[in-house]
């Protein structure tokens, strides 16, 4: 665990523990794979929900690399317009286009003899991943407007939030440029699927406050950390860490403590009161669930208060007990002694 | 992948007959196959005896509470990385605290509803999954290397 290293280790750890924080048996696994895709040519995959953090993987396969030394290149082909992506990556010549008034190298030449990460590349035109395949087949890159290409040494890792696979199937993404990437595809695991890795990436963000306010104490209450362990993180290890971070400057003294975690965040460890005492916030609710929630909570009651007896848990509730079988069945609702001859109903 | 999809087994641990049957079928209208103990020694020794993807536990036991059993999972290295939810009661932020010291995957509150089970048991499926493509990506990297 490389939660607080030494100076000589900072200095000789590849980067992958920090790349990848973890003690979860497929973080440990992914780990090893990095580690041993990295120092050959093969082309990445890495696929994962924003906020895992692809690129930080992109990044520890580069500096793990032989290519270390040489340059890193990142591409967001989202953020860069469709048509003028092709001449960022692969550069024009001058008079290629209204505007072209000089030649320019494109991305993948400035990345040669080094790493080009390409991010959501399912976001690439159709028309330019051609051109991509041709590159990872051949090594050619022929800027926009030139008769003829040159060759570059450059590997390829691409990362997608998006299933890849599906959009093949939707014909958004050609088939043969997917198999040519996904020669060793990694998936980063969400955070909700990981659960048990939250305290140790919450003690290495806390480490960071520490660090940069040398005196500074500061830890998450056990109520809080129950909490942050029961959200489900949409925003993933980068929302986690904003938390921490909005936390640290919120908690007035040494202790992160329920009373300053934002409500909805509180609310997935008491899941109970998030119906009890709901109220319409900014976001909205979501009103069928907060109703299913409210009313499963009680027939459970119900049913425990009559132990088991659907009848008097009917009676209870001031329903027919074929209302109450039907809300019963529509719930599935599970806790012990609620099966009352359920299976005549 | 060359094996055949198999559905994914899961198994139902309770000392409630009522309960294990219900939580086995929901899992199976959701696709899986449940596998039943109603005790932690029958949820360990079956679990030896077959592949178990996912274990649900309940906490209240008579014989082995659900601790000493997510205890005696992960101290066996063949058990150690299978996924565990937990059935608890709501706010009781004291089992929660001891079960994510033991290393338990995922809770779930009693009473437990079926899109939540389902949701709660697809992500651990996933997440084993991602581990052992991992694993294959990694062999097929060593048949590169060793190729003559």
């Amino acid at each position: 665990m490389a939660l607080q290293p030494t100076f000589a280790e900072t200095r000789t750890s590849s980067g992958i523990e920090r790349a990848l924080i973890g003690e979860h048996p497929a973080i440990v696994k992914l780990r090893a794979l990095i580690e041993r895709v990295a120092p050959t040519e093969v082309t990445v995959l890495i696929t994962g929900e924003s906020g895992t953090g692809k690129e930080v993987v992109a990044q520890a396969i580069h500096t793990l690399s032989p290519r270390r030394l040489q340059q890193f290149v990142p591409v967001n082909c989202a953020a860069i317009p469709h048509d003028l992506l092709e001449s960022e990556m692969f550069g024009h010549e001058r008079g290629a286009f209204t505007g072209a008034a000089g030649s320019r190298h494109g991305l993948l030449t400035t990345a040669d003899r080094g790493t080009i990460f390409l991010d959501e590349i399912g976001e690439m035109p159709i028309a330019l991943q051609a051109k991509l395949l041709r590159v990872l087949e051949d090594g050619v890159v022929r800027p926009v407007g030139a008769d003829k290409g040159s060759k570059v040494n450059v590997r390829v890792i691409a990362a997608s939030n998006v299933d890849l696979a599906a959009a093949v199937r939707k014909g958004t993404f050609r088939e043969d440029l997917f198999y040519r990437l996904q020669v060793v595809p990694i998936r980063i695991p969400p955070l909700r699927e990981r659960r048990s890795d939250i305290p140790l990436l919450t003690e290495h963000f806390l480490q960071r406050v520490r660090e940069r306010t040398p005196g500074r104490e500061i830890e998450v209450s056990r109520e809080a950390m129950v909490a942050l362990w029961s959200y489900d993180w949409p925003g993933n290890v980068r929302e986690l860490e904003n938390m921490m971070e909005r936390l640290a400057i919120l908690c007035e003294g040494s202790i992160i403590d329920t009373t300053i975690l934002p409500e909805n965040l509180v609310a997935s460890a008491h899941p109970a009161s998030a119906a009890a005492n709901v109220s319409l916030s900014g976001h909205g609710v979501n009103l069928n669930d907060l109703v299913r929630e409210l009313e499963g909570r009680l027939i459970n009651d119900a049913l425990k208060q009559s132990g088991g007896n659907k009848q008097a848990a009917a009676r209870l509730l001031g329903l027919k007990r074929t209302t109450f079988s039907a809300k019963l069945r529509r719930c599935g609702v599970i806790a012990p002694s609620s099966l009352d001859q359920l299976e005549e109903d | 992948m060359d094996d055949e999809i198999k559905a994914p087994q899961i198994m139902v641990v309770d000392d409630d007959q009522d309960t294990v049957a219900i939580l086995a079928h929901h899992l199976e209208r959701e696709g899986f196959v449940p596998i039943v103990a109603t005790s932690g020694a029958q949820c360990l020794k079956l679990v030896l005896e077959n592949e178990v993807d996912v274990i649900l536990l309940d906490l209240m036991m008579p014989d082995m509470d659900g601790f000493q059993v997510v205890k005696a999972l992960r101290d066996n290295p063949e058990t150690a990385e299978i996924p565990i939810i937990m059935i608890t009661a709501r706010d009781d932020l004291d089992a929660r605290a001891e079960g994510m010291r033991l290393g338990v995957s995922d809770f779930l509150a009693k009473p437990v509803f079926r899109r939540q089970l389902a949701s709660r048991v697809r992500a651990q499926l996933e997440v084993v999954e991602t581990a052992r493509d991992a694993s294959a990506a990694m062999d097929r990297l060593e048949a590169v290397k060793t190729r003559p």
